[in-house]
């Protein structure tokens, strides 16, 4: 029980369940099934824009370009299908292809540069949207095949679980495992501690910085995908509203910015909490500028809250060195 | 067959406008502890850098089991089993103690991933080798400093290091830890026939437990691989600060005054000073001597107000004052600081000339509103550019592309327009040529023949005795003892080195 309170995810799940469980009592709307479906549904892809931001967290950069690698994937996936009539799974791979490529230019630049990651992915961004404008001339692809579309809309059985969400599941598990379990993900993160000690020990920051990135250009890819899946059609503005959310939930979740430390399952749970006060204060049919500033709050409150236990750990740990 | 394991032999090694090393020479013997000594700047950092292929040498062989060899970078020094420990721990703090020992060559399962049961295995081997007592799940950030300071030997040994270098590993450990990391050392050089290069200022571990001795100053071999039975402390201190140079016979006019400045009664400080007591007269220079680690530097920064003096008072001017931060010792009080860090504290290197030098006088000069022009600027500091014969090209030039002589004229200069009344100098002379050198001296006897009172903090035993008027040794954040310096080398320095042994 005293390692469960330990651990990052740990205040974030009884969040969630407090809050759930209050809206509910309050009102039961909350648990109805078109509600629940529509939660899971904008969880989906949140989940992997997080994970997909989390990544570079961990190694101590920012990806500005998450939304604008989203955008170009959507709609590459969407175009590829309908002007140049690519079967749907050669889509999909062109899409994971483009991400990744996307990904492997800002890693690359920014070892090679030696330059900010946050200044390098401002100016990808600014590229990647401009590709965007440039192939869609602003204007949306709506010939989605069925099969897309149905995949967007489907729920497993008679239960209000949309499909979609199998793929953020799997993909969270994945990721889990990555940064807890290899070699590559724990390198990653002994990076984002130190850069310094990381190369002492013999980490190839390039690899590290590298690697962090494709696998951030495959989620994005992924995560702008299955937009296009759940709005039926590719739109030029997906993704431009992504980088915000992106670093709010795994801040939520206790990671640092300054790097080395992210959590999947806190990060998952962060996505969680904004996800369920957003539609709350939907249900209690409060002014949308609310969101917002809850969505502030919330984050002041979870970096004081960090802020706090790591004090008192650093407390504890001056009285056991003066023993 | 050869017993040094690790050889450097007439290395030089020259950076900008100082020559680090010159024809140094250095031989490590298989399984012993070899100290290798020097004041700051003497150039020991450099050749470690150069053991550890951060540094390439100019010109010199480096020698390793024998055959020659060039190291690119630390990651050839880590493949010829040559592992240093840091004053900064290198340990990724949120991993644990065992994943910090493996992370480099991790045990997996049949599926690839990461097996943490043989991580806890295997890094208690190592961890038993020190004879370390600690989970391997703890998490390092949860150790005491001196755990994480075996943790990083036990790492070392881990990455099969034959060859340990320790930079001043007990300078945060307590008496008690330091006791038990020596006998482990001793320890892993008996039985695993490691090889240990151990940099300390504090003699006594010296003696305690090293077997050889290289003395480094100024970049040259002061001794080499003398053995430590040969030796004594006196000898040692008198190998590592020198006689051989010459002392500038002062000149100084008005040395007599009794019209008492500055005095220190009885202070002590949070950062650990007591019963410190001293009178600064008006235009005259008082020398802080001590070795490196003797508290100088930190008493100076409590004077001015950087850090708290808690007890004791400091009178100023005849009245009892309380100084609570460096803008209010240079804006009320008129002290001026010149940090031995003139690359980190000192000067902003991004900025120019001019901007360095105006920095402390900004609020003298602005107008109401706050508004201050290049032209104004120029107006008040362009004098004392000229006077300390600073040379750059304009005024616009950046510092960072200043020599070091140069960037302390400056430094200088910035305390001259604040027109300061008392004025701590530390190590003003640290990796600054002899030319440079001598011009920085004569300086300082003119500042104060001109009424400014100076308090100069050096670990350079001849500057100390050519400039100073009285010395004031300090050891282990105490006074020992007050010199009256005569300017005669061989009794001033005899009479200090008492006192520091006392």
């Amino acid at each position: 029980m005293a390692a469960l309170f330990k651990k990052d995810w740990f205040g974030l799940l009884i969040v969630v369940i407090v809050s759930g469980l209050a809206i509910a009592v309050l009102k039961p709307a909350f648990l109805s099934p078109f509600n629940l479906y529509v939660l899971m549904v904008s969880i989906s892809y949140m989940l992997i824009i997080a994970l997909a931001q989390m990544i570079i967290i961990a190694i101590g950069q920012m990806n500005l370009s998450v939304g604008a690698i989203g955008g170009l994937v959507a709609i590459s996936f969407s175009g590829l299908m309908e002007v140049q009539q690519v079967s749907v799974p050669v889509a999909v791979l062109i899409g994971l292809i483009i991400g990744m490529l996307c990904g492997f230019l800002n890693g690359y630049i920014t070892v090679r540069s030696g330059i900010s990651a946050f200044i390098i992915t401002l100016a990808t961004l600014y590229i990647f949207k401009g590709i965007n404008l440039g192939i869609t001339e602003a204007e949306p692809f709506y010939n989605i095949p069925e099969t897309v579309k149905n995949f967007g809309n489907a729920k497993i059985g008679n239960t209000p679980i949309p499909f979609l969400i199998i793929i953020p599941i799997i993909i969270t598990f994945l990721m889990w495992i990555f940064m807890n379990r290899t070699e590559t993900g724990r390198h990653m993160l002994a990076y984002g501690n130190s850069v310094q000690s990381a190369e002492l020990i013999g980490i190839s920051s390039s690899k590290v910085v590298i690697t962090a990135h494709v696998i951030s250009g495959f989620l994005a890819a992924i995560a702008g995908m299955l937009v296009v899946c759940r709005l039926q059609l590719g739109t030029p503005n997906i993704g431009d509203s992504w980088l915000l959310p992106s670093f709010a939930a795994p801040v939520i979740g206790g990671a640092i910015l300054a790097g080395g430390k992210v959590d999947v399952i806190a990060t998952s749970l962060g996505v969680l909490i904004v996800a369920i006060i957003s539609q709350a204060l939907v249900i209690f049919k409060i002014d949308p500028f609310f969101v917002q500033i809850f969505l502030g709050v919330m984050i002041l409150l979870a970096v004081f809250v960090n802020r706090y236990r790591e004090y008192k750990q650093e407390a504890r740990r001056k009285i056991f060195s003066s023993e | 067959m050869n017993e040094f394991c690790l050889e450097i032999s007439s290395a030089n090694k020259s950076f900008p406008g100082v020559k680090a090393l010159d024809q140094a020479t250095f031989q490590l013997r298989k399984a012993s502890i070899h100290a290798l000594l020097g004041e700051n700047g003497a150039g020991k950092s450099t050749l470690i850098k150069i053991i550890t292929g951060v540094h390439k040498q100019d010109s010199g062989k480096l020698i390793i089991n024998g055959k020659e060899e060039t190291l690119n970078n630390p990651n050839d020094a880590t493949k010829f089993g040559i592992s240093v420990v840091h004053q900064e721990r290198n340990l990724i703090r949120r991993f644990s103690v065992g994943e910090n020992l493996m992370l480099n060559n991790m045990p997996k399962t049949a599926l690839g991933l990461i097996d943490y049961n043989e991580i806890a295995i295997q890094s208690k081997k190592w961890l038993k080798i020190l004879d370390l007592d600690i989970d391997p799940n703890t998490l390092v950030s949860d150790l005491t400093v001196a755990k994480m300071q075996l943790c990083e030997i036990a790492k070392a040994l881990s990455l099969k290091a034959k060859i340990l270098l320790l930079d001043e590993p007990t300078s945060s450990l307590s008496p008690q830890e330091s006791k038990i990391l020596f006998s482990l050392l001793k320890k892993i050089v008996r039985e695993e026939g490691v090889s240990i290069v151990f940099v300390s200022h504090k003699l006594e571990e010296v003696f305690n437990i090293c077997d050889d001795v290289t003395v480094l100053r100024d970049g040259q071999n002061a001794c080499t691989s003398e053995d430590i039975k040969n030796l004594d402390r006196q000898k040692l201190v008198r190998l590592m600060i020198g006689r051989d140079e010459q002392i500038v016979k002062s000149t100084r006019k008005n040395q007599n005054t009794k019209d008492t400045i500055l005095a220190l009664k009885n202070v002590k400080t949070e950062l650990g000073h007591k019963n410190i007591n001293l009178e600064l007269n008006r235009s005259e220079i008082i020398g802080l001597y001590g070795l490196v680690g003797a508290g100088r530097t930190e008493l100076m920064k409590c004077l001015i107000g950087q850090d708290k003096i808690t007890d004791g008072e400091v009178i100023i001017n005849g009245k009892k004052v309380t100084i609570n931060s460096p803008k209010s010792a240079l804006e009320k009080f008129k002290i001026g600081y010149i940090s031995e860090d003139r690359k980190k504290e000192g000067l902003i290197l991004i900025h120019n000339v001019l901007d360095n030098t105006s920095i402390t006088v900004w609020s003298q000069i602005k107008k109401a509103i706050g508004f201050v022009s290049d032209g104004m600027i120029s107006k008040k500091v362009d004098p004392y550019i000229s006077q300390l014969e600073v040379k750059t090209p304009s005024n616009y030039q950046l510092i960072s592309n200043l020599s070091g002589g140069n960037q302390q004229k400056i430094s200088v200069a910035k305390w001259l327009a604040a027109g300061t009344d008392i004025l701590i100098i530390d190590e003003p002379t640290v990796g600054i040529d002899i030319k440079t050198k001598a011009y920085l001296h004569e300086l300082i006897i003119k500042l104060a023949d001109d009424g400014t009172s100076i308090i100069l903090i050096s670990s350079d035993m001849p500057e100390m005795i050519s400039l100073a008027d009285k010395i004031i040794v300090m050891n282990n954040f105490q006074m020992n003892g007050i010199v009256e310096n005569n300017h005669d080398y061989d009794s001033v320095s005899s009479k200090i080195m008492e006192y520091i042994h006392t």
